[in-house]
């Protein structure tokens, strides 16, 4: 018997609204919820989806995805290619699994919010199917992990990770909590189908498919790329949606894109961009991360953006700046605080590796190489402390993320730099302008605490390095190291430069000999071309000199080359005499300093 | 390319079959990307995919819900119905006999 056509019945059957007549409207779609704002409420009615589907073909196209997903599963789970694979690689894979199998469970909950009280019919029927398929991805994505867990007990970080505090995690749950499930249905629909599935979700899924199938890891990458056929799908409740928002209430529609787009591109600087250009190994890559993103996000999902009547973000040309930057100031931060990660971040610096970011980013060795010179400097001379942390880095109290990012001066020269506000007496700090805008504007939706803010809080005990790692979950069989055991550094064995030298170490503690009524304060505080602000703690009665010396104990000679100089403080953008005291000088817990080698003139930085 | 819209077809085994079909659907000015786990098929502001040529490529019965699992994703907009499905932006100029119905 043949069937009659889809479009000859669904529109009768996936109509299932109807006046309510036993409860108000407001109490079944409360405003909270459904968040309709200026959108009329009749409006809803014109909802339809682009991508249409009925439920028994969802079923049956579903069944046929999950056997074929399992079917290579299968085949590869009795033959060695895991133990062939890249330990680089590995990394990918593993940092997928702790960033994402849990996000999918909180995607899962989005979609079910939406379910329930999107205002259109045909809108809950796509968020059902929607629901379905993120509870598919996340099971997914914690069977195939599993699967290697006795092997390498950082696999076990794929169910685990969401439940620690590691930092990159709670980046990633800031984020994926305000995009999924603290925000109105219509706002989820734009942040999660829209901007981050439409638009990023690609990159980490389709485009690294393609350097996992180059690196041999043929499981991973049929995954993947299966999981984003449904969201190619599901992803389509954000266009009608959209569509009504901007007719109604355009300067909504463009806040909410600009802002999760600006989220989303922070975290895949540090999820995507370091797998793609230093994690999958040289030969298998098959382009550089901002290729993909040029592929993905400016050339395919920007385009389809404006064809919905959007304008590009007004922090475009931040946000294309960044391309050459963030992820790699990131990915020095993530290798050298690599204990404090359930992966090995691999270096990716070798000299054909440095050759390749050369040839993808002209500026990479004006920035970053002397960086990494002087931690190869370090590792060929097996001075490995100095290769480690001792303190935090500053995070961003709105992406989360290492203040780390570098951006141009109109001198030429690139620069980190602090965006600080002061709200309520306190001071927030920020990398970015539009983090803090974003910030300020959507504060009620941002206010989880940094790592740093919980250590000077006392919610971190003991209050040190070690006490920072057990606050994360981190275990010694677990925590990071360099993927390769430094062997790529033999590359370097020719000196680069002065022997590595460090300063006299100075405790972050009191110290003895301190008057009684000095006080201990934490500061936001950068050396030099460093590329990150760290947590310092200074006493206020200690000199410019001293302050110089605790400063620069975290950057030179770990990643800032040891001169022979003097050291300048710099604080609200002028030079301060080396003799004067953090109390007379004003510096308050909280404020950001700057201190660099004295140059012949001093200027204000 | 600008405007560019059209699937990006996942790793498996009809990749080449639904390019084949695709090209039967629009003969002039098609471009084919592959990056070995994707690949890109796409085409100026309007791209049409048939159940027809689908069936002549995969075999009779297929059914345009299938193409699914074979899509990771796509450029532009889309339109789908059970004989055929259409990527398109509608800013991109499209001619009126190939706008999506």
């Amino acid at each position: 018997m043949a069937l009659m056509k889809r479009e000859e019945w669904q529109d009768l059957v996936r109509d299932v609204d109807w006046t309510l007549s036993y409860a108000d409207d407001d109490a079944v779609f409360p405003e909270w919820q459904s968040g309709n704002g200026k959108i009329p409420r009749e409006a809803w009615s014109a909802w339809e989806e682009s991508y249409k589907i009925s439920y028994p073909e969802y079923v049956s196209v579903q069944a046929e995805k999950e056997a074929a997903a399992f079917a290579v599963k299968a085949a590869l789970q009795r033959s060695t290619i895991f133990s062939s694979l890249d330990e680089g690689w590995k990394s990918c894979a593993k940092v997928h699994f702790g960033g994402v199998s849990l996000a999918e469970y909180t995607a899962f909950m989005a979609e079910a919010r939406m379910a329930r009280f999107g205002l259109a019919a045909p809108w809950r029927n796509m968020a059902v199917l929607g629901a379905l398929d993120e509870i598919r991805h996340c099971q997914l994505s914690l069977f195939f992990a599993h699967e290697f867990v006795s092997k390498d007990p950082q696999y076990d970080w794929a169910l685990k990770a969401f439940h620690t505090n590691d930092w990159a995690i709670v980046s990633a749950r800031s984020l994926f909590d305000a995009m999924m499930v603290a925000g109105n249905v219509v706002d989820t629909a734009i942040q999660l189908p829209l901007v981050f599935e439409t638009g990023f979700t690609n990159l980490q899924f389709v485009g690294l498919a393609s350097d996992a199938l180059a690196s041999g890891d043929i499981n991973f990458a049929n995954m993947i790329s299966s999981v984003q056929t449904d969201e190619a799908r599901h992803a389509q409740q954000g266009g009608p949606t959209l569509e009504l928002l901007m007719k109604h209430d355009p300067v909504r529609a463009q806040w909410i894109v600009d802002k999760m787009f600006w989220l989303s591109a922070r975290v895949f600087a540090v999820l995507t961009g370091p797998a793609m250009d230093y994690y999958t190994p040289l030969d298998h890559r098959k382009q550089s991360y901002k290729e993909f993103m040029e592929e993905w996000i400016i050339g395919q999902f920007i385009r389809t953006l404006q064809d919905y009547g959007l304008k590009k973000p007004w922090y475009w040309e931040e946000f294309i700046e960044g391309l050459d930057i963030w992820h790699h100031s990131l990915h020095l931060g993530v290798w050298f605080w690599r204990q404090t990660v359930w992966w090995k971040p691999q270096a990716g610096v070798s000299k054909a590796e440095r050759n390749w970011l050369n040839m993808k980013y002209p500026k990479w060795e004006e920035i970053y190489g002397p960086i990494w010179d002087q931690i190869i400097v370090n590792v060929n001379c097996g001075n490995m402390q100095a290769t480690l942390p001792e303190t935090v880095p500053w995070l961003c109290n709105a992406c989360h993320l290492p203040l780390c990012t570098y951006t141009s001066s109109p001198d030429g020269k690139y620069r980190v730099r602090d965006f600080p506000l002061m709200h309520n007496n306190y001071t927030y700090h920020f990398c970015s302008k539009v983090c803090r805008q974003i910030w300020w504007e959507d504060r009620d939706m941002l206010h989880v605490k940094t790592i740093g803010e919980r250590l000077l809080a006392g919610e971190i005990q003991p209050d040190d390095f070690s006490g920072i790692l057990q606050y994360m979950g981190l275990t010694p069989d677990v925590m990071g190291d360099d993927a390769y055991g430094y062997k790529w550094a033999a590359d370097y064995r020719e000196p680069l430069g002065p022997k590595s030298s460090h300063p006299r170490p100075n405790s972050t503690r009191r110290r003895e000999g301190v008057p009684s009524e000095a006080l201990s304060i934490p500061i936001n505080a950068k050396f030099g071309d460093d590329f990150v602000m760290h947590l310092v703690v200074v006493n206020t009665s200690d000199t410019m000199t001293e302050v110089a010396q605790r400063v620069a104990y975290h950057s030179v000679g770990k990643r800032v080359r040891p001169q022979d100089r003097a050291m300048v403080v710099y604080y609200e953008g002028r030079a301060v005499a080396d003799d004067e005291s953090v109390s007379q000088v004003g510096i308050g817990p909280f404020q950001q300093i700057f201190v660099d080698y004295a140059s012949d003139s001093r200027g204000g930085r | 390319m600008e405007n560019a819209v059209g699937p990006v077809l996942r790793m498996c085994d009809e990749v080449e079959s639904v390019v084949r079909a695709i090209q039967d659907d629009n003969p002039a000015d098609l471009e084919i990307v592959d990056r070995g786990a994707y690949v890109r098929v796409q085409r100026q502001g309007f791209l049409r995919v048939t159940r027809g040529s689908l069936e002549r490529h995969l075999g009779a019965g297929f059914q345009m819900s299938r193409l699914e699992s074979i899509m990771s994703a796509f450029a532009g907009r889309i339109r789908t119905s059970s004989d055929e499905i259409v990527w398109y932006l509608q800013g991109a100029g499209i001619p009126s006999e190939e706008r999506p119905r």
